[in-house]
């Protein structure tokens, strides 16, 4: 990839709290990755394994131990100031003004990234009627629930016109259709020639949007590829679904017995994922046949939430909690 | 300038949400000299000694109780800090296309302005009310003098204010300094009569300083030499705060 095609560029970041003290954590351990303008990247991993670290260092609010981070050509560390201008961030705290209306977050926020007040009325009318706000613009924040802060927060982001868009976790609290909301007006976003940086945990979410996925662990890049080649790493991995009339309950016992990726029971369906160079799915599926009158049944290969937990279901540690 | 100019709108629009929260700031170093100023001036009826010169405790008092509520004003903006970071909005300003030092001066910046009409307010009604005899042709001084305590102060408290990350700590922290600085200076009684440790404590406290830089222009007590003095080792206090402030934004509070 040529420089100029990148917006963020990192290389060999390292990332150590508290490095004087006995029990140094090191959150990010010389982790590289870059980020092609214009793209939707998904940054996913196990609570602690240095997301949340990475986006603060993007972000201008943290500095590296050591490696370099660039963004838009700028680097990080030594230019923070003009890294500021070219990002906007949604950040995983809740990040409101409590005691202020709807319409004074989003004008005071179109404010603070210079948009002319000729179009801040027009932007922030777009965005409340975008994100549904329309109901409590007049409302102070502090009235409001927490899914409500949340698209607040969000609604805020996309009145301004930066090149490097930071979504930590975005959704969260959302109600579905305001997820579905965001979710097409990030993709809008991204459509208009804007990077968009994200991290979730709804993996579902990160498929259905990112044109490419780096799953991280312990500080550094464990895969990284678009969705299709993310799944290929979970490819031994099948997916079954069975609806019974009634279930026999030791059999059902008995099938929990095996080595299985997941398996989640709904009623009177059953989930599972079967990892097939540990146990085959004809055995399995045999075994399921056995457990009470099928009514449906679907088989699939693996899905990126399957990817993700065998690439990370086995590596046994709980990260460094950042 | 623009950013500037954003975090002050930012600041009063918050701060007018609520006008008993403005009410308190704008007449409190008033009703400090109506209460507590009135009852000493009766039990000191004939004055406090100071440079050679007798003064009525309300006259004397002037000039402390306006640093006083520079010096409030100050811990309730450091105090917004802890407001902003239990709103995440700390994190997020500072994701925010402007420099630490804009950041800084723009929160300051409209507080600096409640406190001169604070000021007004106080130095006209003990006027009026309490008959102090303050020399008008020195007011517009006060104006510098009182944007810069404020400004200083604040400064002062804000790396505290970002680095002690628990509000109750900082809360103590607050009460010990509050009243360490100000029994240990010259804002309720003059430092001649002071036990050596204690006056030589309080000759090197900038709340030393503001309050006699203050009384100075208010009832002209003090020299001139003594002021220019106070005044420069008041603005070297807030440069070197403003500084440490900046340092610890840009080293990286979010741990």
């Amino acid at each position: 990839m040529s420089p100029t095609n990148a917006a963020i560029e990192v290389e060999n970041l390292v990332m150590v709290y508290h490095p004087n003290s006995v029990h140094p954590v090191r959150a990010l351990d010389g982790l590289s990755l870059s980020v092609r303008q214009g793209e939707i990247y998904g940054l996913l991993g196990r609570n602690g394994a240095g997301k949340t670290t990475l986006l603060r260092i993007l972000t201008t609010l943290l500095k590296p131990t050591s490696g370099k981070a660039t963004l838009m050509g700028l680097d990080v560390a030594r230019r923070p100031y003009d890294v500021r201008k070219k990002i906007c961030a949604v950040l995983q705290e809740n990040a409101v003004e409590v005691f202020l209306s709807v319409e004074d977050n989003l004008t005071t926020y179109a404010r603070f990234h210079s948009i002319p007040r000729h179009q801040t009325r027009e932007r922030a009318d777009r965005a409340i009627e975008q994100f549904g706000l329309g109901e409590f613009r007049k409302q102070k924040v502090m009235d409001l629930s927490g899914g409500l802060k949340r698209r607040v927060q969000v609604a805020k982001v996309f009145m301004v016109d930066k090149p490097v868009v930071f979504l930590d976790e975005a959704t969260t609290g959302m109600d579905p259709i305001n997820k579905r909301g965001t979710l097409e007006a990030i993709r809008e976003q991204a459509r208009q020639g804007r990077t968009i940086f994200l991290t979730t945990h709804i993996l579902e979410e990160a498929e259905e949007l990112c044109d490419t996925i780096a799953i991280i662990d312990r500080g550094g890049v464990l895969a990284t590829g678009n969705v299709d080649t993310i799944k290929s790493l979970g490819s031994a991995v099948v997916d079954i679904r069975v609806t019974y009339e009634s279930l026999d309950e030791e059999a059902l016992a008995e099938l929990s017995r095996l080595q299985l990726v997941k398996l989640e029971r709904r009623h009177l369906t059953l989930e599972l994922s079967v990892n097939s160079r540990q146990v085959s799915p004809f055995d399995v599926l045999q075994r399921m046949g056995r457990l009470g009158p099928v009514i449906s049944f679907d088989v699939s290969s693996g899905s990126l939430e399957d990817a993700f937990i065998e690439l990370l279901g086995n590596r046994n540690t709980g990260g460094s909690g950042r | 300038m623009n950013m500037i100019l954003a975090v002050m709108y930012r600041e009063y629009l918050i701060r007018t949400t609520s006008l008993t929260w403005a009410f308190y700031d704008l007449f409190m170093p008033l009703t400090y000299m109506l209460l507590f100023g009135i009852g000493l001036d009766r039990a000191f009826a004939s004055g406090v000694q100071t440079g050679g010169q007798m003064v009525g405790y309300n006259s004397f008092f002037l000039g402390g109780v306006l640093a006083m509520a520079s010096f409030g004003i100050a811990i309730n903006t450091a105090y917004g800090f802890f407001v902003d970071r239990d709103n995440g909005m700390l994190y997020e300003f500072l994701t925010y296309p402007m420099t630490r030092g804009e950041f800084l001066v723009g929160k300051i910046l409209f507080n600096s302005s409640l406190t001169l009409v604070q000021a007004a307010i106080t130095v006209g009604l003990g006027a009026l009310l309490l008959g102090i005899p303050v020399r008008w042709e020195r007011a517009g001084f006060l104006v510098p003098v009182v944007v810069c305590g404020t400004a200083g102060w604040f400064f002062f408290l804000t790396t505290f204010a970002l680095r002690i990350r628990r509000n109750d700590m900082f809360n103590t922290f607050i009460n010990i300094a509050y009243f360490l600085l100000m029994f240990g200076s010259s804002l309720f009684y003059p430092l001649e009569g002071l036990p050596p440790w204690l006056r030589t404590f309080s000759t090197v406290n900038p709340l030393t300083w503001h309050s006699d830089v203050l009384r100075y222009l208010t009832i002209g007590l003090g020299s001139a030499d003594t002021m220019v003095a106070e005044s420069a080792a008041f603005l070297l206090f807030t440069f070197l705060s403003f500084a440490a402030a900046v340092r610890t934004l840009q080293g990286g509070i979010v741990k």
